[in-house]
């Protein structure tokens, strides 16, 4: 059950990782379209490690499936997960590719 | 010997362990069934050399890092246990992540068999993958398996190899040993390397003509079943189908044969049982046979549910399902993960509870198990079935209904929950594999469904009957030991015992002791609920109605029972809602790990039960008769107060949050 | 003389169900007759 991996984070933190959104994260990708990812802006070593095992880290492709309400459905690696808007909004990807 | 099987979550590791050892252990083609290691031995039939092979099945994972529980479990069993031989069990269409977890089973020392699984679903892809070249490069045997298939399946050939591996060196094709693991950006760069080393040997080895980024069918389809807002309709037709199909139409098709049998053994019996004493007789007849036939007259109904059920957790869907939930989860401070508990207590609470061990959060935790057993359980379907086809012809929407209100008040109640905790705040991050949709197994159907009758069965031969019989000793006897005269069960043990519940009761629409007596009973396992009304109402048959009429003279069960419709939905909604049994609540007190938290579920799900089934009858009384029902007024009062307790705890809560809030700025 | 028969009947019946019961729960079953409860962290495979 380790894909479905859920954790906690205070809301006040992830305010601050909000406001700082001068590249462009998932959320803002288009559908169908691989990118590369350049950063992973999480304070959260733990998640930033889980997502490493997924094959979700900088230098990496990753491609928006669909977007179904908060739900990204995204390709890494071969597999689809789904992911919701926070974690999205954390992946920060490189538009010029 | 003994071999581990590792691997990524849905791999198909538990299928796999389920075929060569001739188990049957829960599966389900989503992530994460499997949170506990599971031994079991190789059977007989494929262990060709004879030499005893102990395999222990391992919760998914996708590294040896200890990111989530069940990573953890896996790794130490790995690290510490020294287990012979690993079977490393790889997806084959997702080769290059599978082999991250790989590369560091290989560094352990212990023999290493690749089992190249799903190779049926990589070839469809047109996915080829050079076996020999991958087995020489990762230093390691690699056999290909189809687990689901049940000939041709390669499974012989992979336990040869376990033999053939035991004993032998493991050496490391990448080496990430004598890396300071306290040193955060070395590891993360020898990790990067050993992606390139992955990412390297994949190139080599695999040819794809199907590239998986690009949108397919699944795609599309997962954009109508996994939809923010048509997800939940297309989700309830699927259950009105599951529940028409199973309690409309094959339902009691098979159920009408078989309680047909009952009652010829019922008939027979009686027969036989001329000229015995009447109190042994009552108890043979309608304690025993009576009592446990009426609820296993529900078994075919129950094994067409559970075949549907597995059918549609196999085919994936279940896994889109948690992703519209999610939404809704999230909002009221559940984990994401709160979905899989809840999912698999649709079969028992039991396990379900237990899978809430794999939420990391406490309070979350907590909850989850808390939450739970609301999800009407196996045990309650006879319950809801009874009633279904008593009081609501049959009609399909009863059962897809209790469902649905099960969810509305496991979201209701986990913001309560939240707002008492003063947790409301937190917000958590979800991810979910979604696995491919397939075709659904008949054969994996049908062995769930076996298992799940095997069960039944036992439990009505062994609890049920028992607790049957003692439900029919209290009613023939009073206080004194003095047979009941016949019409003077008021006066016996069991009216005695639950009389003053049933008073409680009358507020609810149901105030006969006959009614509080199944619900108590209903405790010891839900099943009693139907098996206690037919000792107590002399009813063996529930399902073959216009059979029961003849027999009884009487219009109706509905009648006997003396409930109205908006009455009887009351007391089935009791039943559902209240805790669960005991055994469930012994799960839930181990998992909680705290009595305070136990107690409070506890009086919460009674209150809960209590207010769902008030509100029910009070505001369908009053619809249907145009005046509120019996005992309003006091119903009402207790309603209020147990509000009122729960707005105090809530306002403790808020500040609780407030205060939090304050320290964190 | 049937009264007998019938209440050894019953006994065994009893006796049955108690047995089974007492076997489940040395097995390791959280609840007789729950499907996949069982929690069996060490070994328990001669079944």
């Amino acid at each position: 059950m380790d894909c479905v991996y859920s954790r906690n984070i205070p809301i006040a933190d992830m305010r601050v990782e909000r406001s700082n959104k001068e590249r462009t994260n998932l959320t803002e990708a288009e559908i169908n379209r691989e990118y590369i990812i350049k950063e992973v802006r999480s304070t959260d070593h733990e998640l930033r490690n889980f997502l490493f095992t997924l094959g979700c880290y900088e230098g990496e492709s990753v491609t928006v499936i669909s977007v179904l309400g908060d739900n990204y459905i995204i390709s890494i690696k071969d597999a689809r997960y789904s992911i919701d808007l926070d974690l999205a909004e954390v992946i920060i990807i490189d538009k010029c590719n | 010997m003994r071999a581990a099987l590792a691997g990524n979550p849905n791999s198909g590791k538990t299928t796999l362990f389920n075929a060569i050892t001739g188990r049957v252990e829960r599966v389900g083609n989503w992530p994460g069934v499997t949170i506990e290691k599971k031994e079991g031995r190789i059977k007989k039939s494929i262990n060709k050399i004879n030499e005893d092979i102990i395999v222990v099945d391992l919760p998914g994972a996708y590294s040896m890092s200890p990111f989530t529980t069940e990573e953890n479990i896996t790794r130490e069993f790995v690290k510490n246990e020294n287990p012979d031989v690993i079977i490393n069990i790889v997806d084959a269409t997702n080769l290059s992540r599978s082999l991250f977890f790989t590369s560091q089973l290989l560094e352990l020392d212990i023999p290493v068999v690749i089992a190249l699984n799903k190779s049926d679903l990589a070839k469809k892809k047109e996915t080829v993958i050079d076996i020999e070249k991958l087995s020489e490069k990762l230093g390691c045997q690699v056999v290909e398996t189809v687990s689901t298939r049940s000939k041709n399946n390669g499974l012989d050939n992979l336990i040869t190899a376990i033999v053939n591996a035991k004993g032998r060196k493991q050496a490391a094709p990448f080496d990430g040993t004598g890396v300071d693991m306290t040193d955060k950006s070395a590891v993360e760069a020898m990790d990067r390397k050993r992606y390139e080393f992955v990412k390297g040997i994949v190139e080599e080895v695999e040819e794809r003509k199907v590239s998986s980024n690009r949108q397919t069918r699944q795609d599309m389809a997962d954009r109508i079943l996994a939809h923010k807002w048509l997800g939940i309709p297309f989700f309830a037709l699927v259950m009105w189908a599951v529940f028409s199909i199973s309690q409309v139409h094959i339902g009691p098709l098979l159920a009408d044969i078989f309680v047909g049998w009952i009652d010829g053994f019922y008939a027979w019996a009686e027969v036989l049982l001329d000229g015995v004493s009447p109190v042994l007789k009552a108890i043979l007849l309608d304690g025993i046979i009576g009592g446990v036939g009426a609820v296993v007259g529900f078994l075919p109904l129950i094994m067409v549910l559970f075949f549907l059920l597995a059918l549609l957790e196999d085919c994936g869907y279940m896994a889109r399902v948690a992703v519209v939930m999610d939404r809704f989860f999230k909002r009221i401070g559940l984990s994401g993960k709160s979905i899989i508990p809840m999912i698999i207590g649709t079969g028992c609470a039991i396990p379900g509870v237990m899978a809430a061990r794999t939420i990391k959060n406490e309070r979350q935790r907590r909850t989850t198990v808390m939450l739970t057993p609301f999800m009407p359980c196996g045990a309650k379907l006879p319950v809801i079935a009874l009633f279904t086809g008593v009081f609501f012809d049959e009609a399909p929407w009863a059962g897809t209904t209790m469902y649905f209100m099960a969810i509305c008040i496991i979201v209701v109640s986990a913001l309560v929950i939240s707002r008492i905790t003063g947790e409301a705040n937190s917000r958590s991050f979800f991810i979910m594999e979604l696995p491919e949709y397939r075709v659904p197994s008949i054969k994996r159907a049908v062995i769930s469904m076996f298992s799940q009758a095997r069960a039944f069965i036992i439990k009505a031969g062994t609890i049920i009957l028992l607790s049957n019989m003692a439900v029919q000793l209290m009613q023939t006897f009073n206080w004194k030991f003095q047979l009941d005269a016949e019409g003077t069960e008021g006066t016996s043990i069991l009216a005695a015992i639950a009389s003053p519940f049933a008073v409680l009761l009358i507020p609810l629409g149901f105030g006969a002791w006959q009614l509080a007596a199944a619900s108590i009973t209903g405790f010891i396992a839900k099943e009693n609920v139907v098996g206690t009304l037919a000792v107590v109402y002399g009813i063996t048959n529930f399902i073959d109605l216009e059979e029961f009429v003849l027999v009884s003279g009487s219009a109706s069960v509905a009648g006997i029972m003396g409930l109205t419709s908006v009455a009887a939905l009351s007391y089935l909604m009791f039943n559902l809602f209240t805790p669960p049994c005991f055994a469930a609540i012994g799960a839930m007190n181990s998992e909680m790990e705290n009595k305070k938290w136990l107690w409070g579920a506890i009086a919460f799900q009674f209150g809960m039960g209590y207010t769902v089934s008030f509100l029910t009858y009070q505001i369908g009384t009053l619809l249907t008769t145009g005046a509120p029902g019996n005992g309003f007024l006091p119903g009402l009062a207790a309603v209020a107060a147990m509000i009122a307790c729960t707005a105090y705890l809530v306002k403790k809560g808020n500040q609780k949050a407030a205060e939090k809030l304050a320290l964190s700025a | 003389m049937a009264n007998i028969i019938v209440s050894l009947i019953i006994l065994g019946i009893v006796v049955a169900a108690v047995s089974k019961i007492v076997i489940e729960k040395r097995r390791g079953a959280k609840c007789i007759g729950c499907p996949y409860s069982k929690s069996e962290g060490n070994c328990s495979c001669n079944d």
